[in-house]
């Protein structure tokens, strides 16, 4: 494992395989756009390599090109220090690479070990020989050190098991390089732990590891060499040690133009939402929300913090009105909106940004424009229900330009934006008409560097200007930049309100149900064991 | 990679081009109309050619005798406008719906009925102004072809059934219905098949040009046809239509009137389908008998589908249907051919007109595989 900062040239040393995977001159566009021009990328074997820069800066294409979903322009992908022609990912998995994309492929009604092994079946007289199968399942996971009960069925475990399932199939069916696109995105930061750590015994075992991430400490703390990649060309390449998390997201940014980290409290105004002994069930009839009260006031930021599947999911939505609240009342600036349609909650002055921006956030098939304006307040703009065409394009350029939005035309899909801008396009959506109440799940996810701050802006700026905002976020310190007050979600209960300064260790252990020392709530003791009324309870919040 | 959005769905409209001025606008509509039309219609004439090449015939002189018919002579014209109007009409129903993403097969159903009210209707308006005469039974028509539309609407809306299920047994509903009502009811004496009696003169829609039968049918379905365009384009249920239809979560997660855009579009479809049915009663048949519609509904899906329910398309696209039809009536007076081909020919561009939204899939495939192709 040596650890030089240049690209290396392959075929100079000794017969031992220097890039096991990696890019040599690739360039490939889409339309006008480049997403890599003349990308040189080279991972030696039995490391694990972390790709880092902006959205769109090329790193998905580049993953799909080394895994035979995309073709080169120009160009090669060199696998065992060879330039070959990967066509397909078929070809890939001949070359034993494998890769796990951001959208899992478990099937839910499976049990994790039909989903290790399908396809794959170890079969004995013509059957499934069960017993084997959990054999080699049982000694996979321990060979890399996770503990994984292979009986569940898959939609009874935490998005962080199926992950790791996923990355144990591929293992299991003989690839020895693991590429992942961003795969901490969606875990909560103890799940990230442990998959890092599950990453690093990849390692060990001798397996090479690339991986894409917008989480920039765990790629300093894990990676042992890191490309950067911006505006779809290679800047550098620097091994472990070399570099810190400040330094490496201004090589990301080009520019001296990394945000400090700034904290900025809300003055708090009257209270406008009160949420009161809230309980919510999911989709299967589980109880997720158990009797959660709080207040968020005028000009006030309040935080969610909880590790994944313990109820903010479900939260988000039963404020907004998507999830009905099995019992307890939402009241906004007096009112009881608890019963109260989507609609009307939107016009009570109820702003969402969905934490899944594809598919509730925006409209991707339609126009920036109609995305614009999609919201119930449309009506505003129109006479006896026909659309005024000057007042539409005038409150267009106002949400777009509130949010700073960089775009051609208003008449382009919005899927023709970047996953940044994409956010902006919401956030100015929902923030457009002072709303009262702003519900922001997730608005940071998959947004990179530069756009993170452009979307904290935009919430501070709603706070300023009077609403009363509900953040929900996976990133502890953005909680705690952004949050005068964070409530910590445990089990569908509220484990703890902290001040928005509380430290990382702080929250973390709020999080993970133990006691805090000035919690004198007697509840919080309980043994932390997953029950079977939270089937998704995540196992690896137990280990931090 | 995101430059063809409206190909990640079959039911996607293409955005709308929001501020460009109008005449800008109907020429880049045009085009894509070209585009994703004309590749069907292509490829359907070469499938056709190579029939006709198999069975013996010139394709070029049955296709030059088809193109004679269809347009040769203003007469010819005269009656492919005739037998484009009630696909016109149904046409814009079932775009009406598909825009909010509601699949409607229901449209053959309302069409049914709404000739059925307005032959009856009709024929009792004798000593009626002339206006009233003819407006009294196309609204009967319209109630009728809503009413048929009614049950789904509520079930798809209220209690999310599925709408393809529950219009396709109204169809078969009405067609029971109808025919039971002008067997038990309104058969007129002397007629060998069930049809009832012909509407009184002044409930008839004039001919533009007598004697071709093209009536003033195809000018409401005309008007009809601009009325969908800019309703769709300005008012705020049109806009709530296309969002419901290309993004359903979106428009939940939104507030839109989700439900209220579900019960316009079953409805509007009915309402629309009925009034269809209606003038092509008063306007070519001038009465209901059986086989009062050669499945119009379903050309109507057609057509809908091959424009994109976009407003240009559906004329192009209507009028083309139409011309097939009458040029497939008379094409076998000067050319031994099988009335039959010509039903191929237009199941062949329908299917080529769904077929399409594949292309750029598998163009994509064949880029990737002429790739590796390469040394």
């Amino acid at each position: 494992m040596s650890s030089t900062s240049t690209a290396s040239v392959p075929g100079s040393g000794p017969a031992a395989i220097r890039c096991r995977i990696g890019a040599r001159g690739v360039s490939r566009s889409f339309g006008p756009v480049r997403a890599n021009v003349d990308v040189t990328l080279s991972v030696r074997p039995g490391t694990v390599h972390a790709v880092v820069g902006e959205n769109g800066a090329g790193k998905s294409t580049l993953m799909r090109i080394l895994y035979g979903l995309d073709q080169p322009d120009s160009g090669h992908v060199v696998i065992d220090d060879e330039e070959i022609a990967l066509t397909s990912p078929r070809a890939a998995i001949a070359r034993r690479i494998g890769l796990v994309q951001q959208e899992l492929a478990i099937i839910p009604e499976l049990s994790l070990l039909e989903n290790l092994v399908l396809g794959e079946e170890p079969v004995r007289f013509g059957r499934i020989d069960w017993a084997t199968a959990l054999r080699r399942a049982e000694e996979l996971s321990a060979s890399v050190g996770v503990d994984i009960d292979w009986k569940a069925g898959a939609a009874l475990t935490s998005i962080a098991i199926q992950q790791q399932v996923e990355i144990l199939r591929l293992v299991y069916r003989g690839a020895d390089v693991l590429i992942l696109d961003e795969p901490t995105a969606v875990l909560a930061p103890a799940q990230a732990e442990e998959l890092l750590r599950l990453l690093s015994s990849l390692r060990d075992a001798g397996r090479t590891v690339i991986f894409i991430s917008h989480k920039l400490d765990e790629v300093v703390g894990v990676a042992d060499h890191i490309t950067v990649l911006r505006s779809g060309r290679t800047i550098t390449e620097i091994a472990r040690g070399e570099i810190d998390r400040e330094g490496l997201a201004a090589l990301i940014v080009g520019d001296s133009e990394v945000a400090e980290r700034s904290v900025s409290r809300g003055d708090p105004g009257e209270t406008v939402l009160v949420v009161e002994g809230v309980s919510a069930k999911d989709d299967r009839a589980v109880l997720r929300l158990d009797d959660v009260s709080f207040e968020v006031r005028s000009g006030e930021i309040l935080g969610v913090a909880a590790v994944a599947g313990n109820g903010q999911e479900e939260l988000a939505e039963v404020l907004i009105g998507i999830r009905g609240a099995a019992s307890g009342d939402i009241r906004l600036d007096g009112a009881s909106i608890g019963r109260a349609s989507i609609r009307k909650r939107r016009l009570a002055g109820l702003g969402y940004v969905s934490a899944d921006r594809k598919h509730e956030g925006l409209a991707l098939g339609l126009s920036l424009a109609d995305n614009s304006i999609a919201t119930p307040a449309l009506h505003g703009l129109a006479r006896g229900g026909w659309l005024g065409p000057r007042r539409v394009a005038e409150r267009v350029k106002e949400v777009l330009d509130r949010a700073a939005v960089r775009y051609g035309s208003s008449s382009d899909p919005a899927s023709s934006l970047s996953g940044g801008n994409q956010q902006r396009v919401v956030l100015g959506r929902e923030t457009i008409g002072n709303p009262r109440v702003l519900v922001a799940s997730q608005p940071t996810r998959g947004v990179d560097v530069r756009g993170i701050g452009y979307i904290h802006e935009l919430l501070r700026r709603a706070r300023d200007e009077g609403a009363a905002i509900v953040l929900f976020s996976e990133e502890l310190d953005e909680l705690r930049e952004l949050s005068d007050r964070i409530v910590v979600l445990h089990r569908g209960q509220v484990a703890g309100m902290l001040p928005g300064e509380a430290s990382r260790s702080e929250i973390g252990a709020l999080m993970l149900g133990n006691h805090s020392p000035e919690d004198d709530n007697p509840d919080a003791d309980v043994p932390d064991d997953p029950t079977p009324g939270h089937p998704r309870s995540p196992r690896g919040g137990e280990t931090v | 990679m995101t430059s063809a959005p409206t190909q990640s769905a079959p039911v996607e409209p293409d955005p709308t081009p929001a501020g460009d001025p109008p005449l800008q606008r109907i020429l880049i509509a045009t085009g894509r109309v070209a585009r994703h039309a004309g590749l069907p219609v292509v490829i359907a004439l070469l499938v056709g050619a190579v029939v006709l090449l198999a069975t013996g015939n010139d394709p070029i002189a049955v296709y030059g005798r088809l193109a004679t018919e269809a347009f040769g002579t203003p007469s010819r014209i005269n009656a492919t406008l005739a037998a484009t109007t009630p696909i016109l009409f149904t046409a814009i129903a079932a775009a009406f719906a598909y825009r909010a993403g509601v699949f409607t097969v229901g449209v053959e159903g309302s069409f049914v009925l709404g000739g059925l009210t307005a032959a009856v209707i009709g024929a009792n308006m004798g000593g009626f102004p002339p206006v009233v005469a003819v407006i009294l039974p196309l609204l009967g028509a319209t109630l009728a072809g809503g009413l048929v539309a009614a049950v789904p609407a509520v079930l798809r809306a209220v209690w999310s059934v599925d709408e393809v299920v529950t219009t396709l047994m109204f169809n078969f509903i009405v067609a029971g219905l109808a025919g039971w009502a002008v067997q038990s009811f309104f058969q007129e004496r002397g007629q060998a098949n069930s049809a009832t009696a012909y509407v009184a003169e002044n409930a008839e829609l004039p001919a533009l040009a007598p004697p071709g039968q093209t009536s003033w049918a195809l000018i409401i379905g005309l008007l009809l046809l601009i009325g969908y365009a800019v309703w769709m384009r300005r008012s705020t249920l049109g806009f709530e239509f296309r969002a419901v239809g290309s993004a359903p979560r979106f428009s939940t997660a939104q507030g839109l009137r989700v439900r209220t855009v579900l019960l316009t579009a079953l409805l509007g479809a009915g309402l629309i389908g009925g009034l269809g049915g209606g003038s092509h009663a008063l306007g070519i048949v001038h009465r209901y008998s059986e086989g009062f519609s050669a499945s119009f509904g379903f050309t109507g899906i057609a057509i809908a589908l091959l424009a994109r329910f976009n407003p240009i398309g559906i004329l192009v696209g209507a009028i083309l249907f139409g011309a097939l039809n009458a040029a497939g009536a008379t094409v076998q007076l000067f050319i031994n051919l099988p009335v039959q081909l010509i039903d191929i020919l237009e199941g062949t561009v329908m299917i080529f007109a769904v077929a399409v939204f594949a292309f750029p899939r598998l163009s994509k495939r064949w880029a990737a595989r002429s790739e590796r192709r390469r040394p």
